[in-house]
């Protein structure tokens, strides 16, 4: 039943955005707004139907059958609304309403402007509609008759299949309604303050949000074996990551428009990239033209669909930019090096960065389309290129907050260069006790001196302020406080990536194993028995220098309802260090485990979490 | 520094940060690209020891010899046979007559030291591109 009122509700949300734009072009145009609330009513429900379809396990929905099965434990079942292919463009079309009903809000700007918005969102949400319901309905039923279902993949039972793709899709979808706010904009020819004051909200929260999305997907992929660790460049991860640096590139670039109002033309063509990198990023994922380790089923037909609307949207907007971009007087204050020269620089290396990744990403397709041979590109392409691309772009932002916004003199220039030149010896010094690497130096340098630069600049902000509430001090200072996080990021990845340890042997139980100063026990190993699998988990006793510093419990899982095998990664953290161990065949040695010390391996995702924490807090100073 | 110079500056820095960016993607887009071969094909190949591959291919029944933590197993495509020598846990989905990508260092013709091997988290996968070759050597039985 939920099944037919999902299927309805849907198709009438494809039908109220057809006449949502058709109502831009009478006389009462007010009613768009109707439209677009009633919208999102209709997809809301449509989406609730679907989950309440996976939560009472309705297998007469063919999509249920095939991703869910009764013994799930209810987190699961609802997660998995969103966990195959087609759920998860019903989800893509729920984030898209929603943003647009949240935004038919809006008070600041002009009437004109925001009917206009909700008609360019209206015909993106209307195309998608249109893809669902031809290509990839949620709402198709099962043909023949079941008491249960196949199960959802094994590897996707995990809390973060709750939380990661919604967070996701926010950032990744969220950029729609930028795109559309720009093509309003451009259309009346009318971009004011207030455009780049709520361009700029939309796209902080944007971001930050697919900052938050994409930082637990490879917290995911980090413990998830199989899938290459944090970071793989896996061409599902590098999709998610262009438009990241778009957005990135974009929210600098607002933040000049906002000092002084130039730049509008370069921030449109940005609003317009972000969302188009998303839907291409979207094609080449779930068309399996590229092979991904995170997979959806893929198809072609579904691929192809989604091509044409890339080529639809982008050229219209594309071109719609051509016509009517604004003519702005060029006289940006750029001097030798002042913050709207860094901004540009920054926005120079971040695009440059987004375009390498596409490259590695479409690479292998032009290659066989080409020459017919099959190659893969892996992560040395990705960390030979974008890491020295990027490198600038770091090194502008550690000075950044001394630059000032119209000359080029420096503040406190001789405390960073006494201090600069301390840390070198420091690490330098440092690194002759320890094992010696190029690229250990230069970031560890780079990451203490950006965490260092940033902490004096709160610091002395700190000092100046005279006022008492603090969370105003620290909106008004996110900025910063977003570079710091970067700082924690970089060592994090340096540290995490170059100095780590890796180790493999087999153990028998009770036997002690020695890794250099660490030594791994094996306890014994239980058996788990909970609703959806089976488990033999084992618990190891990690000795640091013969003294206990904590239980590791790596598992074995069988899932009854798919017969499949999952191996799940034990760690432990004690901030400085995470020790992870991996359990895999047992023979005649014993079993065969995989132990890594991954130092600060934990700063990578406390400095994306600071990042989008920063972003959010920003938002309140509107 | 006369603001047109500085102006002129500026784009100067951005013409050579774009020039290193396309040099880099030139070059290691030639160097770091792995070339992906069925077991037949890297036998028809001329390749320099010691070179970066993928190998696509099904476990041959029976060939899996595991020895402490270094797992041997072969790769075929019915036609010839690849001998991959892996030190590490296997993916969960790693089985006898299941499609299988590794890839790794060439140590001699008919052997690669393998430091990845995936299997896909998918029961009845089998990537497109040993597909395509498997049909093309009649070596394509729908239970794969």
């Amino acid at each position: 039943m939920f099944t037919n009122f999902g299927f309805y509700t849907l198709l009438l949300t494809l039908l109220v955005n057809g006449i949502s734009i058709f109502s831009n072009f009478t006389g009462f145009k007010k009613i768009i707004i109707f439209f677009c609330r009633l919208s999102f009513m209709f997809i809301s429900i449509s989406f609730i139907s679907l989950i309440i379809s996976f939560i009472i396990s309705d297998f007469n929905n063919l999509n249920v059958f095939q991703n869910s099965h009764s013994s799930m434990p209810i987190m699961y079942k609802i997660a998995g609304a969103w966990g195959s292919h087609e759920g998860s463009m019903l989800l893509w079309i729920f984030v898209m309403n929603l943003y647009i009903f949240l935004f038919s809000f809006n008070k600041t700007l002009k009437f004109k402007i925001k009917r206009w918005a909700i008609f360019f969102q209206s015909i993106l949400i209307f195309l998608f509609c249109l893809y669902v319901l031809l290509t990839s309905s949620p709402f198709l039923l099962n043909p023949i008759n079941v008491n249960e279902g196949l199960g959802l993949n094994p590897i996707l039972q995990d809390p973060l299949l709750v939380i990661h793709p919604p967070l996701l899709y926010l950032g990744y979808v969220g950029f729609s309604l930028i795109m559309s706010i720009a093509l309003a904009g451009l259309i009346t020819n009318d971009i004011e303050e207030s455009w780049i004051k709520v361009t700029k909200i939309w796209s902080l929260f944007s971001w930050s949000l697919l900052t938050a999305g994409i930082a637990m997907g490879s917290y995911w992929a980090y413990y998830e074996l199989g899938w290459g660790g944090w970071w793989f460049w896996d061409p599902v991860e590098n999709v998610s990551l262009m438009p990241w640096l778009a957005g990135l590139a974009l929210v600098h670039t607002l933040s000049i428009t906002n000092h002084n109002h130039f730049l509008k033309r370069w921030a449109i063509f940005l609003s317009i990239l972000c969302f188009s990198l998303s839907l291409i990023g979207t094609f080449l994922v779930r068309s399996g033209i590229l092979t991904s380790v995170h997979s959806f089923a893929s198809d072609t037909t579904r691929g192809l669909f989604i091509l044409i609307i890339f080529f639809v949207v982008t050229t219209f907007s594309f071109l719609l930019f051509l016509v009517k971009s604004p003519k702005e007087k060029n006289n940006l204050n750029l001097l030798f090096i002042n913050k709207p020269t860094a901004l540009i620089i920054n926005n120079i290396v971040m695009l440059l960065a987004c375009f390498t990744v596409f490259l590695g990403t479409i690479y292998p397709i032009i290659i066989e389309l080409s020459l017919n041979q099959r190659v893969s590109i892996g992560a040395p392409y990705f960390n030979k290129t974008v890491i020295p691309i990027v490198l600038p772009g770091l090194l502008l932002m550690s000075i950044a907050p001394i630059l000032s916004w119209e000359s080029n003199k420096f503040k406190n220039k001789l405390i960073y260069i006494y201090a600069l030149i301390l840390l070198s010896l420091i690490l330098i010094i440092l690194s002759f006790f320890s094992t010696f690497s190029v690229f250990g130096i230069l970031g560890l340098l780079l990451a203490t001196w950006i965490i260092l630069g940033t902490l004096f600049n709160i610091f002395q902000n700190l000092r100046k302020y005279k006022g008492k509430k603090y969370l105003f001090f620290l909106r008004t200072n996110n900025s910063l406080i977003a570079h710091f996080g970067v700082g924690l990021l970089i060592l994090g990845i340096t540290s995490s990536s170059v100095f780590q340890k890796e180790y493999s042997n087999s153990i028998k139980l009770n036997e002690k194993l020695n890794f250099d100063k660490y030594s791994l026990q094996l306890k014994k190993i239980d058996v788990v028995d909970k609703d959806n699998y089976q488990g033999l988990v084992g618990i190891f006793l990690l000795y640091e220098k013969n003294k206990f510093v904590g239980e590791i419990k790596p598992e074995k899982r069988f899932y009854k309802s798919n017969s499949m095998i999952t191996t799940e990664a034990g760690i432990y953290n004690n901030i400085i260090e995470d020790f992870y161990l991996v359990i895999g065949d047992r023979n005649k040695e014993g079993w065969n485990i995989k132990f890594y010390v991954n130092p600060l391996v934990i700063l990578i995702w406390l400095g994306a979490g600071i990042m989008f924490l920063s972003g959010i807090m920003s938002l309140w100073r509107f | 520094m006369s603001i047109r110079f500085q102006r002129i500056f500026i784009i100067i820095v951005s013409i050579i940060l774009i020039s290193i960016a396309i040099t880099l993607i030139l070059y290691n887009s030639r160097n770091n690209i792995i070339f992906f071969y069925t077991p037949s094909e890297l036998i028809d190949v001329d390749l320099n020891i010691g070179e970066k591959v993928r190998i696509g291919g099904i476990v041959k029944e029976n060939s899996i010899n595991k020895k402490k933590n270094i797992i041997k197993f072969i790769v075929t495509d019915n036609k010839n046979e690849i001998n991959v020598n892996f030190e590490g846990i296997l993916p969960d989905l790693f089985r006898e007559k299941q499609g299988v990508v590794t890839e790794g260092k060439l140590i001699n013709k008919f052997t690669i030291k393998a430091d990845k091997v995936f299997a896909k988290h998918d029961e009845n996968y089998i990537p497109k591109s040993i597909k395509k070759q498997l049909k093309n050597n009649d070596f394509w039985q729908k239970d794969y």
